[in-house]
């Protein structure tokens, strides 16, 4: 499988070592609006809206073992561009619930959705979680405890269901 | 035809994710039903008056009264069929409650 069919691209792969959502959300827009992938208020935008509508999801519900994980996204408006951006987080980092907001867990990895085109975004989400589901528990870990951009980028691009 | 409204905070990935969801469900099903996608924050008293159900994802304080029948329907987003299923079927409930088909 090519880069260019699937979502995932080398150059848009990191390893955080930052603390705090706003510090991690910081470094990794800054990354992405050096290369022109996210537009100036891209930041801002998904400071404001993990703020008010948080993208956590609570895997322990499925799976008490299965790690839990984030999937942080903007409007249409804000992005240049489509493909998931994974965020190995080093140290793990509190994240709100989408489904109950009130509830809290450790993150330590995010799929950040970046995508410009609201008609085609559709199923982006869903092919995450099924990619998470179908990978089962053990191998969710491996891939979360990976600190290498380059091996998350390869372990991705060999196990992610072609666009 | 039964009209669905599902919201979240982009208007994208979750809520129209949720939206297939249950179009495809409910074709199985038998029922002719249309979902729609939206940004939670175009949603207004107005806009839900327009709408059957409304399939939210979290809790959602609108600083109005909802009088749409509101289903909690956060769990379709696992894309696990055990925890869709008691999503799906409260909406057929209301859907059989209130007469819509």
């Amino acid at each position: 499988m090519s880069a260019e069919s699937n979502l995932f691209f080398e150059d848009t792969v990191f390893v955080c070592d930052r603390t705090t959502q706003e510090e991690v959300f910081t470094e990794i827009a800054n990354k992405l609006s050096l290369k022109n992938y996210v537009a100036p208020a891209f930041l801002e935008n998904i400071i404001e809206r993990e703020k008010g509508y948080p993208t956590g999801m609570d895997m322990s519900v499925v799976d008490p073992e299965l790690p839990s994980f984030a999937v942080p996204h903007t409007e249409v408006e804000f992005v240049h561009t489509r493909r998931i951006v994974p965020v190995k987080l080093t140290t793990p980092v509190e994240w709100h619930s989408m489904i109950d907001p009130s509830q809290t867990f450790p993150v330590s990895f995010l799929f950040m959705i970046l995508n410009d085109d609201k008609e085609a975004q559709v199923g982006i989400l869903a092919k995450i979680m099924d990619f998470v589901n179908a990978l089962g528990t053990d191998r969710v870990k491996e891939l979360f405890s990976m600190t290498d951009a380059k091996a998350i980028y390869q372990f991705l691009v060999d196990n992610f269901p072609a666009d | 035809m039964i009209k669905v409204l599902a919201a979240c905070g982009a208007g994208v990935n979750s809520s129209h994710q949720i939206k297939d969801a249950i179009e495809s469900e409910f074709k199985n099903r038998g029922y002719n039903l249309h979902c729609d996608a939206v940004m939670i924050k175009d949603v207004n008293e107005e806009m839900l008056s327009q709408y059957d159900i409304f399939a939210q994802i979290a809790k959602t304080d609108f600083g109005f009264e909802v009088k749409t029948p509101i289903v909690d329907a956060g769990p379709i987003l696992y894309r696990m069929p055990a925890m869709a299923k008691p999503v799906y079927d409260k909406i057929e409930a209301i859907i059989k409650e209130k007469g819509l088909n």
